[in-house]
């Protein structure tokens, strides 16, 4: 029979490991999942960190998840290269259970600076997205997934977005994650219901979903509108929860539950309540989910062939670097506006004729809170 | 999941010593193991420079 394993995104963060301490002695967490390419420049990595990778890795329970591969980046780098090979590092070293890494491309020209942020749904993004998601394969050996996207510019990408992700891990028999706070993202920010979008992604290759909490903005150019943003930083939303029993049941092949929240939310005694008090709740819902059958996926590819080139477009990378620079260096939503339009990216495929003022609007609050 | 006495001691322990990893402060980082021994990380890497674990990047 299939079982369901509530987790936490844990990383080698005092407050939260705190926030996790009392769940790990309660024995309620019975799956971590591990950001293995986000540590700091730290040679040395505490004994008592890596046992308890160990721990849960020896019972199949400790997953991977990547943060700074940027999956889209139209140019391969020295620096995806090197996540390669360290990937295949750690994945001789820990027993990861499946990998899986965020969808769209880095802003900013340094590896590790900046936000992941969509990119149009063409022939060219769909190549290199596989080419991508086959070489993490190769790297790791382990069932490989991504996750869905936070950010859209406009309703039309949230309404395609699935079936671009469809498309995308078909050759690696991949699987997603179905981040349920990012789904309400787009829910709250297109005013669209969950009926209208969830069908639309697809939902029997959910093996993970993730839950957090996040934060409201206002809009300056749009008074009176907020937009929400997958900040990580607060209590998760009681409609997350709501999502998490809608999906639960829609999702045949999942198999674990994951509670994100960013150690700088969990300072103070109460947070690292709030915290575990979440993930009791979490954890509840997960274990009334009914009439589990056994996965019908192993999601591991049947035969794979990875490409002797690296498949490449250059226009696709001067085009995303010309976003990035306007986005991280705009005085504001006018001057992002007008150089936008003066760029390569009018009238592409990047179709930023269509992008929501607000979102646009956002897009450059991103790029411009994670540039170093 | 249960996780046995020794680690969950031994987790305790490192939690008091751990810095929080938002930190830019370098000196922090070296942290020994909770025996006093240094452990090589097998997730360092030299081309990785600091960033947020886990970050929302929203």
């Amino acid at each position: 029979m299939r079982t369901i394993y509530s987790g936490v995104a844990c990383n080698l963060d005092a407050d939260i490991l705190q926030a996790c301490y009392p769940l790990f002695e309660a024995s309620k967490i019975e799956a971590i999942e591990w950001s293995f390419d986000a540590l700091y420049k730290r040679r040395n990595i505490p004994d008592w960190f890596l046992q308890l990778l160990h721990a849960f890795a020896n019972e199949g329970r400790l997953i991977g998840h990547g943060v700074f591969f940027s999956l889209f980046s139209g140019r391969w780098t020295y620096e995806q290269q090197a996540w390669l090979k360290h990937l295949s590092k750690v994945s001789s070293a820990f027993r990861f259970d499946h990998i899986t890494e965020h969808f769209g491309f880095m802003t900013g020209a340094d590896f590790h600076s900046g936000a992941p942020l969509s990119i149009p749904y063409t022939n060219t993004t769909l190549t290199i997205g596989k080419d991508r998601l086959a070489r993490i394969y190769d790297a790791c050996g382990k069932p490989v997934g991504l996750e869905n996207l936070a950010f859209s510019y406009d309703i039309d990408e949230v309404k395609r977005h699935g079936d671009f992700l469809s498309k995308l891990i078909e050759p690696v028999n991949g699987f997603i994650i179905l981040d349920l706070h990012n789904l309400y993202c787009q829910l709250q920010n297109f005013s669209v219901g969950v009926d209208e979008i969830i069908n639309l992604y697809p939902l029997e290759r959910v093996r993970e979903i993730h839950i957090s909490g996040g934060s409201w903005e206002d809009s300056i150019i749009d008074i009176g509108r907020k937009i929400r943003r997958d900040t990580h930083n607060d209590a998760v939303p009681q409609e997350v929860f709501a999502l998490l029993e809608y999906a639960i049941d829609k999702c045949p092949n999942l198999k674990y539950v994951i509670l994100e929240q960013v150690g700088g939310a969990l300072h103070t005694q109460q947070s690292r309540e709030d915290f575990a008090a979440d993930f009791l709740k979490m954890s509840a819902i997960v274990k009334q989910a009914k009439g589990l059958p056994p996965e019908t996926n192993d999601f591991l590819p049947k035969e794979l062939i990875i490409p002797a080139l690296v498949a490449e477009d250059e226009e696709l990378h001067q085009q995303q670097t010309e976003l990035s620079e306007i986005f991280e260096t705009a005085a504001g939503y006018d001057d992002a506006l007008m150089r936008l339009q003066q760029s390569s990216l009018a009238n592409s495929d990047w179709q930023i004729e269509n992008w929501a003022p607000y979102m646009l609007e956002t897009a450059i609050s991103i790029a411009q809170k994670w540039k170093k | 999941m249960e996780l046995s006495k020794a680690l969950l001691g031994a987790l305790l322990l490192g939690i008091a010593v751990e810095t929080s990893s938002c930190t830019k402060d370098e000196s922090k980082n070296v942290t020994p193991a909770n025996n006093g021994e240094q452990v090589q990380n097998p997730a360092a890497t030299p081309e990785q420079p600091d960033n947020c674990p886990a970050c929302g990047l929203g």
